[in-house]
């Protein structure tokens, strides 16, 4: 299968981030539909388009839509999630500054489904030139009607913000985005059970939606054409309907981003990215750093979709797809993402915030040459002390790539404690470390 | 506190076992029904839960309609989780017990586990929890974290870094329970420290309540640092002398000597807190300069003298003085030494000279109870947790009632209550507070009187606009607070604000149904007021027949040479104001005597000096701001001949041919037959979280009298 382009199809047109070229390629046709009929029929075509929450875990989402009170007592909230904190995503980023309309288009759409009366866009801190391109398209939408008093003419009135991050892989984490947003430390809060949920009494305690840019993106072109329309795309797979970007890095020959159809292969994929390079293909990480490693073999019969996925199991998660070639140290890999996460790491919970360090200390040792027998059931264990025991998700993404890469590639690990060095020799391995590191390692 | 308790109940199982209790109430609260503990590090049953150490993971699942248990599948942290119908815990499962153990393993892997040298040592959660739930050996063999040891955050509190496990309880408690946000954490992951803002010091004037919900040895009191273990120490249940709350206060000591003061819990009065004022300040225990003996002057000198010589000498100057003889007690002393002090003055040296009041006060008819039948304090610090509004009028509480002040901030925090602050200066209270009324220097009863205007929604020349023109209180903000304070609640006020603005405050309070308490300064204020070390008053309330000094007159009496003997009783003259007057009154008695338990300013002009036993070194009752009556007993030994003043008062009494009384039981008694207030409370309660002098039952007011007042404003 080919590239199957519904957001990104004018993405390569600087006009598009404009109103004026939005609008002459079709745009705010959905927000019109929607704005025609019931409130209740857009969240009826959301769900007739299958879509799934873009940001990592796929949840439904209509089923959120459908969960803010249809009885209206205060402010209700909308978010968008443009923290794209993952390591190797980088898909929010080109949709705000190549195609912010449909983002403020389907905001729109949602906050009309919702009643919703204000939308705060949190955007990654470092994404300077996506907040711009943002907050031009935000004033023009403002000035043409499009966003706040009476929008259209419908009666309807929806502010949007802009509010960046300070640089915090963990404000991503919806909660903890939150926190954020009201001004308190970048940490999560309780969840469902132990609270309601968010869209009950989410940001402010006020019923909240959030979602990631890439499935608000979605929802103009589902009301514009239907539901049905998008759900025919991916028809081939379990339960993924529409299409999906992909952030392609690593050892290929030409990293960006694919917008895919559901059911495409990893492999089709890589095609797409131009093949490998310097080598053959060794192993792929293909959701984002959090995801489970996966190797060759498995990349030869991993389907791009969620329930597929797992059947090797890994995760489609936000799409971060990096593929490693032969000359890769998985060692060094791994010790360089669980360095992320023990830094990431908002230190709330203890699991987290002393097991990604007592990982990282672990496979920095061996990585310097001084491993120790034993070090890798230490390893295993404390992965499973990390996973479904810390506050939030940021505690299983430590542990999930740990796991994998024992799991996948032992006999590297092994090889590295017995001997102090690498399996695979190549210097591309070293090369993938940063200078300081390098110093390190050598 | 996460989600509200309900009086629905739910049926729920834990550890199969069944079990009915309150909707909504949280997991390691609703286990201990049955005698089981969840173990907790993070979670205090005071503050909200956070769910951040992870200690208390336990497996939930939910009864199915085939009458299995779906189990959830990840464990849940048990002090978080609200039950709900249906639910089953599992608090004892292998899982569970693995997850415990790699918890414990985390936060011992890099804790320092210095415990020989820790003050927690022998006290400490993390020690027990590792003994019960924990793993024996360690697997961390990479670097341990090294932090500061003992990092000063104030002059009263230490941090451990090292030995911190980042519940957060501390930052928690100040910003939840102090108000004052002086903890937060810095930097994350593995590196996150509790810490003061930007370095600068923890000022709070409730700081020693982390050292004590630390569950670590990381918080610890800079006074008690390494000065004992808590096996070498014996603790009694004391009550606060220092501050007018009644705190209930744990009073630790070693081999007779005073170590630490701890929170006691007494939900009425102040759950489990302390204010600094009462845990850091109780050295004076161990002063150097303790008076042990009394002491006879000799010319320039002080000679060692005995009981005998010091009550004979006393007695000569003093017995059947009249008006030429006068006495100043101090409202911290016990109910039973002023009572019997007051005794004394009034039978023995025939003299209505006597005052508590460190300056001046209201005559008899002026006072509220007197002059309008109300209730000085028709409330307690409890009642105001639920009162849906509250004024705070005149009064800085957490200087000048800081148990007071949390129960006014928890009202506003847990229970949503309005606030409005009207006083001269910023305060506290403040940063809570729906509206601040800010007045100018004076014109309290004036902001008083347009309070009650729109409160009780009467007629008068205290409108808004005439309140802002004499108080700068701006007339839409004094509408807004009347409109916040809504049609009940509270007023607090202390002793503190002059006298046309509480008694205007407290015929509003009545008028529109609402709690009144006016507060006074000291320990016992209240006990002394009542048991007649006044002036113009009896025990009881009774009105004097002829009103004798009172502290004022005392002194201008003294100083003009009219008095031949004054006896200071726990009371520096030179802390009463006007030193030129004091040293004047001092140098123009023939006979001065001052009883004190360390040399104060005073004793230098006095003719004896002699020693007093401090209240943890007798046993007595005291009555707190709020009017409840409570008890503690001798847990220390007062130095050498030290004596407690009741016993002073009686052997004096004794040798002038009045019954002797020989012990603090009967002392109560002869209480009992003159103040049926103190007659109506039973010893049993007094000793157990103390009991509450009976409310007057507030009578018709007197618009006539208010009338008046208002008129002279
Ligand atoms: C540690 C962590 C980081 C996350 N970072 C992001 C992020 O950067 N962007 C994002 O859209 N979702 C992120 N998520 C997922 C969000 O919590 C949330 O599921 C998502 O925003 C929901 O939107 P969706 O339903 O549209 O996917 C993160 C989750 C975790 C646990
Ligand atoms: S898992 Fe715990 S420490 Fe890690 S980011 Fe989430 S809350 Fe913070
Ligand atoms: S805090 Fe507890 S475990 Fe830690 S050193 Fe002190 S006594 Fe030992
Ligand atoms: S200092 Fe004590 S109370 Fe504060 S976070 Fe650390 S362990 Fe908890
Ligand atoms: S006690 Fe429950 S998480 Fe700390």
């Amino acid at each position: 299968m080919a590239e199957r382009k519904l957001l990104l199809e004018h993405a390569h047109d600087p006009a598009y981030a404009t109103l004026d070229g939005y609008l002459a390629k079709g745009g705010y046709a959905g927000l019109k539909k929607a704005l025609a009929g019931e409130r209740q029929a857009v969240i009826d075509e959301i769900k007739a388009s299958g879509l799934r929450g873009r940001g990592g875990a796929g949840f439904p989402t209509w089923i959120k839509w459908n969960g803010i009170t249809k009885d209206k007592k205060g402010p209700h909230y909308l978010i968008c999630n443009a923290d794209e904190g993952e390591p190797g995503t980088f898909k929010d980023k080109q949709l705000l500054e190549q195609t912010p309309f449909l983002l403020v288009e389907g905001m729109t759409i949602a906050a009309w489904a919702t009643q919703s009366d204000r939308g705060y866009v949190y955007i990654r801190g470092e994404f300077v030139d996506a907040a711009r391109a943002l907050r031009k398209a935000i004033d023009q939408a403002y000035a043409a009607g499009y966003l706040g008093k009476n929008i259209q003419g419908s009666g309807m009135d929806f502010d949007l913000y802009i509010h960046l991050g300070a640089g915090s892989y963990e404000c991503g984490e919806e909660s903890a985005l939150m926190s954020s947003l009201m001004g308190e430390r970048g940490m999560p809060r309780l969840k469902f059970p132990h609270v309601p949920l968010p869209t009950v009494a989410g940001l402010w305690e006020k019923p909240t939606i959030i979602n990631n840019v890439e499935t608000y993106s979605c929802a103009p072109f589902i009301l514009a054409n239907g539901g049905e329309e998008y759900a025919k795309l991916g028809a081939s797979t379990k339960n993924s309907r529409g299409t999906k970007l992909f952030s392609v890095s690593g050892h290929v020959n030409k990293p960006g981003n694919y917008e895919i159809e559901f059911g495409t292969t990893l492999m089709e994929l890589l095609d797409m990215a131009g093949g490998m390079k310097g080598g053959a293909l060794k192993a792929c990480v293909p959701g984002g750093s959090s995801v489970p490693i996966i190797n060759a073999e498995d990349c030869g019969r991993a389907v791009l979709a969620y329930e597929e996925m797992s059947e090797v199991k890994s995760m489609v998660g936000s799409g971060g797809c990096m593929f490693l070639n032969e000359h890769t140290c998985i060692v060094s890999f791994i010790w360089r993402t669980s360095l992320f996460y023990a830094n990431e790491s908002c230190g709330k919970c203890t699991p987290c915030r002393e097991g990604t360090k007592w990982m990282e200390q672990i496979l920095r040792r061996i990585v310097m040459g001084n491993g120790q027998p034993g070090d890798v059931e230490t390893l295993k264990e404390i992965c499973s002390q990390i996973d479904g025991r810390s506050f939030c998700g940021l505690g299983d993404a430590a542990a999930w790539p740990v796991a994998a890469a024992l799991r996948v590639f032992p006999e590297e690990f092994e090889f590295y404690i017995k001997h102090g060095r690498s399996m695979v020799t190549s210097g591309e391995s070293v090369a993938m470390a940063p200078a300081w590191q390098q110093a390190v390692l050598a | 506190m996460a989600a509200a308790v309900s009086t629905e109940t739910v049926n729920i199982t834990v550890n199969d076992i069944e079990l009915v209790v309150p909707k909504g109430e949280l997991v390691v609260e609703a286990v201990k029904r049955l005698g089981l503990e969840i173990p907790i590090f993070c979670y205090h049953p005071r503050l909200k839960p956070v769910g951040m150490c992870r200690m208390c993971l336990v497996e939930v699942g939910f009864k199915q309609p085939d009458g299995t248990v779906r189990k959830m599948p990840k464990p849940q942290a048990g002090c978080t989780l609200p039950v709900s119908e249906g639910m089953a815990v599992y608090t004892d499962t292998d899982a569970v017990k693995r997850d415990r153990k790699g918890v414990l393993e985390f936060l011992l892997a890099n804790h320092p586990l210095d415990c020989p040298i820790c003050d927690r040592g022998g006290e400490c959660p993390l020690q027990n929890n590792t003994l019960a739930y924990g793993p024996s050996t360690s697997r961390f063999v990479e670097m341990k974290r090294h932090l500061p040891k003992a990092y000063p955050l104030s002059q009263y509190v230490t941090l451990d870094l090292e030995r911190c496990i980042q519940c957060g309880r501390c930052v928690r408690f100040t910003e939840e329970i102090s108000g004052d946000s002086q903890l937060a954490f810095r930097f994350r992951g593995a590196s996150m420290q509790p810490s003061t803002f930007q370095l600068t010091d923890f000022e709070s004037k409730f700081s020693g309540n982390v050292i004590e919900i630390c569950p670590v040895g990381a918080l610890t009191s800079a006074k008690y640092r390494f000065r004992a273990r808590p096996w070498d120490l014996q603790t009694s249940p004391g009550i606060c002398t220092v501050t007018p709350c009644g705190t209930n206060i744990w009073f630790d000591h070693r081999s007779g000597k005073f170590v630490r003061v701890n929170g006691r819990t007494n939900e009425g009065v102040n759950e489990e807190w302390t204010c600094d004022r009462t845990k850091f300040g109780h050295d004076f225990y161990n002063a150097a300069d303790r008076l042990a003996t009394p002491f006879r002057r000799d010319g320039e000198a002080f000679n060692a003298a005995s009981w005998s010589e010091a009550s004979q000498a006393v007695l000569a100057a003093f017995a059947d003085g009249g008006e030429g003889v006068a006495v100043l007690v101090s409202p911290t002393l016990s109910n039973e030494s002023l009572f019997m002090t007051q005794r004394l003055v009034r039978d023995t040296f025939k003299t209505n000279n006597i005052d508590f009041r460190p300056s001046g006060g209201l005559a008899w008819s002026e006072r509220l109870e007197n002059k309008y039948g109300l209730d000085p304090v028709g409330g307690t610090i409890a009642d105001l947790e639920h009162a849906g509004s509250i004024l705070v009028f005149g009064a800085s509480l957490a200087d000048e009632q800081p148990m007071t002040f949390l129960r006014v901030r928890k009202a506003w925090f847990s229970h949503g209550a309005r606030v409005v602050v009207a006083h001269e200066v910023a305060t506290e209270a403040d940063s809570f507070a729906d509206v601040v009324l800010r007045y100018n220097p004076g014109s309290a009863a004036v902001v008083a009187a347009g309070l009650r205007q729109l409160l009780a929604k009467v007629e008068g020349k205290f409108t808004p606009e005439h309140v802002e023109s004499v108080s700068g209180v701006p007339a839409d903000k004094l509408r807004a607070a009347a409109a916040s304070l809504g049609e009940n609640g509270a007023v607090v006020t202390t002793r503190r604000l002059a006298k046309p603005a509480a008694e205007i405050l407290a015929v509003a309070a009545h008028e529109t149904g609402r709690t009144f308490l006016h507060m006074g300064p000291h320990a016992n204020t209240e006990g002394a007021a009542a048991l007649g070390a006044l002036p113009d008053t009896l025990p009881g309330g009774v009105k004097a027949e002829t009103a004798g000094l009172d502290t004022k007159g005392i002194l201008d009496a003294a100083a003009a040479g009219k008095l031949k003997a004054l006896w200071l009783v726990g009371v520096d003259a030179f802390s009463l104001g006007d030193r030129d007057l004091v040293s004047r009154a001092l140098e123009n008695v023939e006979t001065l005597v001052v009883t004190d338990y360390r040399p104060t300013e005073s004793a230098e002009y006095a003719s004896w000096l002699l020693p007093l036993a401090l209240p943890a070194e007798q046993d007595g009752t005291y009555t707190s701001s709020e009017r409840r009556v409570q008890h503690m007993g001798a847990i220390l030994q007062a130095p050498g001949e030290a004596r407690a003043q009741w016993q002073v008062a009686q052997e004096l009494a004794a040798r002038s041919g009045a019954a002797p009384v020989f012990s603090t039981s009967e002392v109560r008694s002869l209480i009992d037959s003159v103040a049926p207030d103190y007659a109506s409370l039973t010893m049993a309660k007094v000793i157990d979280g103390g009991e509450l002098l009976p409310r007057r039952g507030q009578s018709p007011h007197d618009l006539e009298k208010l009338a008046q007042t208002l008129g002279g404003l």
